[in-house]
């Protein structure tokens, strides 16, 4: 059976490269039709957020690619509850259909996968 | 412990002490008679493939270290190309077909895309990621 | 064992090291490498935080990392070197480094 991968993303989305190649990480599985989800912890959830207008920094929109994930088969897609909260995030605020997730489910989400790479 | 199958994961430049690590960790795993499919290089990673690092006489030569012990075990160091090219890392081939004046990376790296790490991962026991300082 | 979580981040200043807590398990281990190793300040938060992780989670310290920075290690924390990390890699069921 093929190795399933958790990518925990960690980046806020204008901050460089970090959360493309991020992304690109699971985008890539997906083309393999390899076993990915992603979690969006910390500021990793600002990726998240809906209407968001990255041509004013000169930067291409990651939120068109995040789009693109359940095309690449990509249909696990989690956010850490606590995450959204502590930055004043409202779930309806959210630009992108993920399952949130509290403490406890976020450490059992590990334990399903059998890598995880954490960015 | 059993014998292990790794895949590692390279993300800092040659400079960081994260690299010092991974490397570190290789020569560790190969002396203990595990096996390293591959090492994949990505992100600031991929700096570590450049063939024009010059490092002062009195400081580790990290990028030197990583192509030796890649060469002596002939282990397959391969660099996220989409990662390298934005960051000016370019093989003779990509130095021609983007027409830049020159070509930087040492002998015994590959360029490839992301791919190549997800096909190691799907061969290996553990995935084992370096990065941050 | 479940997971190997590896920090290298100084934990003042940086919320890995908080984040790590909240995800892990009375299975998994954490491994302080490079700046994370100033989490086993005495006196300081993170060595505070570091109490908080669950009964049973193992902690692990690069020796090399708190030799180099003239630290030293609760009885609470194992030091290892590059051989036993390469072990823990095999023991524990996935690596999670925070890069």
């Amino acid at each position: 059976m093929a190795r399933s991968l958790l990518l925990i993303a960690r980046q806020a989305p204008w901050s460089g490269l970090a959360a493309r190649e991020a992304l690109d990480i699971v985008l890539a599985g997906g083309a393999f039709d390899l076993p990915m989800a992603m979690l969006f912890l910390d500021d990793g959830v600002f990726q998240l957020a809906a209407a968001q207008q990255p041509a004013a920094v000169q930067q291409k929109d990651l939120t068109a690619n995040l789009q693109a994930l359940q095309l690449f088969g990509v249909e696990e897609l989690y956010a850490a509850g606590r995450s959204l909260r502590e930055r004043g995030l409202a779930e309806d605020a959210l630009g992108l259909p993920v399952r949130l997730l509290d403490d406890a489910e976020l450490t059992a989400l590990l334990d399903r996968f059998d890598e995880v790479i954490t960015l | 412990m059993a014998t292990m199958k790794f895949t590692l994961a390279l993300f800092s430049a040659p400079t960081s002490p994260a690299s010092r690590r991974a490397l570190r960790f290789a020569e560790a795993a190969l002396a203990g008679g595990h096996e390293i499919v591959r090492i994949f290089f990505y992100q600031e990673g991929v700096h570590g493939a450049s063939a024009n690092l010059v490092t002062p006489q009195d400081e580790p030569d990290l990028a030197r270290q990583w192509q030796d012990f890649i060469t002596a075990h002939g282990l397959d160091g391969v660099v996220c190309i989409a990662a390298a090219l934005r960051r000016g890392v370019l093989d003779g081939q990509e130095a021609r077909r983007y027409a830049r004046p020159a070509a930087n990376v040492a002998s015994g790296w590959a360029l490839s895309g992301l791919g190549q790490l997800h096909e190691a991962v799907q061969q290996s026991d553990r995935l084992v990621c370096f990065g941050g300082p | 064992m479940a997971t190997l979580h590896v920090l290298s981040h100084s934990p003042f200043a940086d919320s890995r090291l908080d984040s790590c807590l909240v995800l892990m398990s009375v299975r998994d281990g954490l491994l302080l490498s490079g700046d994370a190793v100033y989490a086993l300040q005495p006196g300081s938060a993170p060595h505070a935080a570091l109490r908080t992780r669950p009964a049973g989670a193992r902690l692990y310290a690069l020796e090399e990392d708190v030799r180099a920075r003239a630290l030293s290690a609760g009885d609470d924390v194992e030091l290892i070197d590059y051989p036993r990390f390469v072990e823990l890699a095999g023991e524990f069921d996935r690596v999670n480094s925070w890069l």
